[in-house]
């Protein structure tokens, strides 16, 4: 016996190991599972993380000047090959950054024949600079690189070209000296504006034409004197699109319309800054549908033209508060909102304007920083300092992102007023992204209230009826045919309500609203009609087959409403319900709405729903509703009281996975919906989802761009979105289940 | 084995069942038959219930007692497709008649089942419920209510101290008892009880014997069961059924000591498995 006991035969060795297989296959595939999940988490993470990256700025080359003092203005080609210094002596200068450190490779002195009396940059991107001569004539020079290459090695050749030619044209028909010179070119026009020795302003404007027998270009234009501003002009701009000129005196900013030559108009004269304080610096941020206006008190306040509820007004949006006691100087990017400002004390600072954001601040070098300029791909700042050129590398890649920028209305430049907006592309180059993530996670929220709102009650109203009081035999055809309804692929469903439903809504929409009142009062009234029968017909009917009759009651209340649709919106809407809610209730209409949205995605949700449910109030032990009705409480009591108490914590579970489900929902809403991110709780608009979002928008998005990290982030919230519903369901549905399981 | 004696005071004074007068009968079958469906059972049953006394019926499994309990307080109308003929009167009255509503029957004759079946609600609550489905919600009538019912079913000192938990914290006998305290909540004039001690330990079983025959000072009780040593020990008459059949009704006393009929007899003596 102890033998017996003791002795394995073949058959348990082999049956042990299977034991020991499944034991650890089982736990194997569960581990992976939680292990694949929490890989999903944080490769989220990842890409999301780089967004709310600190500024990184780290000195990468210096190089030594003899003559510092002598730099009018500094620049860096986009490689950041090659740096660039304009002298006062009329001298362009080339350093090589790349292969050979700092040595001066190309070396132009202009041959001016009248004294250098101004000097002035245009927007960072066109990277052209003017000379404005004693004798009113001004030059425009650009540095360039011409790039070959020999023996198949790339080789940057410096030089410089004269884009308007070789000749200086004429400012000043008097022939005064150019004090204050601001200019742009935009395609065929290039302007100037400039101010003269005895302090007046004018405006120049040059057409180019073509000379038809030669091919030359001939630059020809007038000038018209701003007579309304007068004396002590410190700085100009000018946009580069030419349709807006600032000047700032003492306090005063003026905004003058140029676009038309003949008709030059002061726009608005603001103090920007408080009277016991000075304007420091000024500059148009990219784009120049602003001017960021710094004071000697360190503050720095952005300005730009709104459409508000007076007309057009120029406004104060935003400002920041720099450690810096006074700005030097202000330089903007290229092509983004960020601006970079400079201190007496060499402080350096990184802001973004949108964001409202100070990004970086510290004292890079130990003197003040004299001149800078931003390189064109912005990873770089070349600045002087301390009698050298320093190059700086800096790591800013999505300065336009901040958690409150996300989740907090922010003031847009054009834009009356702050607000959530998301608009991540369009047509226009000078275009800034708007990523605020409130109007989509609004539109999910939306979306899936809409759903739920149609289908909750239906599913739960079907379960119930299934589970509770329909004859098994029938039960046995509908359950499993309504599950069937969860395999129906939502792109159809969205295909069908997107362009079969939307329209028929739309063109009916007198029938459906009835429809939506008439139905279930009608379905009531058939089913209590049926109940109350006499007895003698009602045992004729065949056991279940009784809720037959709702269908031609269906089809003809739906028949009928469609048939007074068009009689009723004549009658009362004057022929066009749509028109009539627009124009006289002021309700914008889509015609693909939260309407359509809410029947097709209910439509989605109603199986999930209803088949948790049904099993639920089912699998309540008959035991419990029979002790109900045992002691005299009708049906109606025994489901309200003891059933659907008991099946609560199945219902509430039922009802959050069709909550999770619409909210991940992404077919039927993209389809559906006009996916327009507005915020608004009109049943006839539209709305764009987190999901629905990420669908439209991934494949145009660049790979490591702030769009598709954000787009990753949208992701991420929408992980978290059903986390804390999945998670918050199960916590209430094992509350639930402690108090209510049955036996 | 736990063994309560017949009381014999009272089983040798009884009255035959059939010939109890109408003011002594709380139940009278009529030539009460049953379908479902196409099968039929129960065959012609014509039976008097004594009022006040406890009934048992006994018989071997499927031979329809359950059933026919379940015919007195008309639970069998949840079958679809059960059909009854003949009569049931309560008190004279057909409860099988057209103008009988269910739900008042139902308050008059209570019913307890073979498992504890508590709602998913408070002690408390559990017992006022057939109050508060007749839209009695007077928080003085339902106290009261709540400790006479207790007192009654023997759970009031068990859990005077704890009304409002849950009644899934009591134990399986706790728990039946609680059933009968709320089935006596509504004071209704017949107790069916079906098999109200097979899901029970015999501890519990006991206690619920005892209860059974305190109840039957102030209700006609009316127990199936299928252990006949508790037949024998709870009833004042005894009933043998068989394939839907009465076979014999008489006083307990004399169905288990002197049968009439051969088949009781081989049932009672263990004949039949």
């Amino acid at each position: 016996m102890s033998q017996q006991l003791t002795q394995t035969s073949n058959k348990d060795q082999f049956r042990k190991v299977k034991d020991k297989v499944a034991k650890y296959g089982v736990t194997a595939g569960g581990l992976l599972v939680l292990a694949a999940l929490l890989m999903i988490f944080f490769y989220l993470l990842y890409v999301v993380k780089p967004i709310f990256d600190d500024v990184d700025v780290e000195h990468h080359q210096s190089i030594a000047l003899n003559e510092p003092l002598n730099t009018l203005s500094i620049g860096v080609d986009e490689h950041l090959e090659t740096a660039y210094r304009f002298t006062k002596d009329s001298k362009l200068e080339f350093y090589d950054l790349h292969t050979n450190l700092g040595a001066k490779i190309f070396e132009h002195a202009f041959d001016f024949q009248s004294e250098v009396t101004s000097f002035a940059q245009s927007a960072p991107h066109l990277n052209l600079y003017a000379y404005g001569f004693e004798n009113g004539q001004v030059q425009v020079v650009k540095p360039s690189f011409r790039i070959t290459f020999p023996n198949d090695v790339r080789k940057i050749t410096p030089t410089y070209r004269m884009p308007l030619g070789d000749a200086p044209l004429e400012l000043s028909e008097e022939g005064d000296a150019i004090t204050q010179l601001a200019f742009s070119i935009s395609e065929e026009t290039t302007g100037f504006i400039f101010t003269n020795d005895s302090g007046e302003l004018f405006y120049k404007q040059l057409l180019a034409e073509e000379n038809f027998m030669t091919d030359e270009i001939e630059w020809v234009g007038e000038t018209v004197a701003i007579e309304q501003i007068k004396g002590n002009i410190q700085q100009l701009h000018i946009s580069p699109d030419l349709s807006r000129a600032f000047a700032i005196q003492g306090t005063l900013l003026s905004v003058i319309d140029i676009r038309d030559i003949d008709e030059i108009e002061i726009l608005y004269q603001i103090n920007v800054t408080d009277f016991n304080t000075q304007i420091t610096a000024s500059a148009l941020l990219s784009g120049a549908n602003s001017i960021l206006i710094a004071n000697n008190e360190g503050t720095i306040s952005q300005w730009f033209e709104i459409n508000g509820k007076n007309g057009r007004e120029f406004v104060k949006a935003r400002s920041f508060k720099s450690e810096e006691a006074s700005v030097n100087a202000i330089y903007p990017e290229l092509y983004r909102k960020t601006f970079f400002t400079t201190g007496a004390k060499g402080q350096f600072g990184v802001h973004y304007t949108t964001s409202e954001a100070t990004l970086f601040t510290d004292s890079l070098t130990e003197g003040s920083i004299t001149h800078l300029a931003v390189a064109p791909r912005a990873n770089a700042v070349f600045l002087q300092a301390d009698n050298k050129l320093q190059l700086f590398h800096v790591e800013n890649e999505h300065p336009e992102v901040t958690w409150s920028a996300l989740w907090q209305e922010v003031w847009y430049e054009g834009y009356p007023e702050p607000d959530y907006i998301w608009q991540s592309t369009s047509a226009s180059d000078d275009f800034e992204s708007k990523f605020s993530l409130v109007p989509i996670a609004f539109g999910t929220i939306k979306a899936a209230f809409y759903a739920m709102l149609f289908s909750v009650p239906i599913a739960l109203a079907a379960a119930i009826y299934t589970a509770y009081f329909m004859p098994s035999p029938v039960r046995k055809v509908v359950k499993p045919t309504i599950e069937i309804m969860e395999a129906l692929p939502t792109v159809i469903l969205g295909f069908l309500a997107g362009l079969w439903l939307a329209p028929i809504i739309e063109d009916n929409l007198p029938g459906i609203v009835i429809m939506l009142m008439v139905l279930p009062v009608s379905i009531i009234l058939v089913a209590f009609a049926i109940h109350n029968l006499p007895k003698a017909i009602s045992n004729k009917i065949p056991e279940g087959l009784d809720s037959i009759i709702l269908i031609p009651v269906v089809l003809f209340v739906g028949w009928a409403c469609f048939a007074v649709s068009a009689p009723i919106e004549t009658l009362f809407f004057n022929g066009d319900m749509r028109l009539y809610i627009t124009d006289e209730l002021g309700i914008d209409f889509d015609q693909r709405n939260s309407f359509v949205v809410g029947i097709a995605m209910g439509f989605a949700v109603i199986p999930t729903i209803f088949s948790i449910t049904e099993d639920a109030v089912f699998s309540v032990p008959k035991h419990l509703s029979q002790g109900s009705l045992a002691l005299g409480a009708s049906q109606w009591q025994t489901l309200v009281r003891v059933v659907l108490l008991t099946a609560s914590p199945g219902i509430f579970s039922a009802i959050m996975m069709g909550l999770g489900r619409a909210v991940g929902e992404t077919m039927i809403v993209l389809m559906a919906t006009g996916n327009t991110p507005i915020m608004d709780w009109s049943i006839f608009q539209g709305m764009r989802t987190l999901s629905a979002n990420i669908a439209v928008e991934m494949p145009e998005s660049e790979v490591g761009s702030t769009h598709y990290r954000i787009l990753f982030l949208a992701a991420f919230v929408l992980f978290v979105f059903t986390f804390i519903f999945n998670t918050a369901a199960e916590f209430v549905r094992q509350r639930l289940r402690e108090k209510y399981s049955s036996l | 084995m736990i063994s309560v004696a017949p009381d014999i005071a009272k089983v040798t004074n009884a009255i035959d069942p059939s010939e109890l007068t109408p003011e002594l009968t709380a139940l009278e079958m009529k030539n009460l038959s049953l379908h479902y469906g196409s099968k039929q059972a129960l065959y012609n049953i014509d039976m008097k219930i004594p009022k006040g006394k406890v009934t048992a019926f006994i018989g071997p499994s499927g031979c329809g007692k359950s059933t026919l309990l379940r015919c007195i307080n008309r639970m069998n109308d949840l079958v679809d497709i059960c059909r009854v003929d003949g009569a049931i009167e309560l008190e004279g009255k057909n409860i099988y008649d057209k103008d009988v509503d269910v739900a008042s029957l139902r308050q008059n004759v209570g019913m307890v089942f073979q498992r504890p079946n508590p709602f998913p609600k408070s002690i408390y609550e559990n017992v006022v419920y057939g109050l508060r489905i007749q839209g009695n919600n007077d928080k003085r009538i339902l106290d009261e209510t709540v400790e006479k019912s207790l007192r009654k079913a023997a759970l009031w000192d068990e859990v005077k101290d704890r009304l409002h938990d849950s009644a899934f914290g009591l134990s399986g006998g706790q728990q039946q008892r609680l059933v009968i305290a709320r089935a006596i909540a509504i004071e209704p004039k017949v107790l069916l009880l079906d098999e109200p001690t097979s899901a029970l330990d015999p501890i519990s079983t006991l206690t619920i014997e005892e209860l059974i025959n305190d109840l039957k000072e102030a209700y006609t009780v009316v127990i199936v069961t299928h252990n006949m040593q508790q037949a024998a020990r709870v009833s004042n008459y005894a009933a043998f059924m068989f394939m839907g059949e009465l076979i014999e009704y008489s006083d307990t006393n004399k169905l288990f000591t002197a049968p009439s009929i051969k088949k009781t007899e081989d049932y009672i003596t263990g004949r039949y498995g």
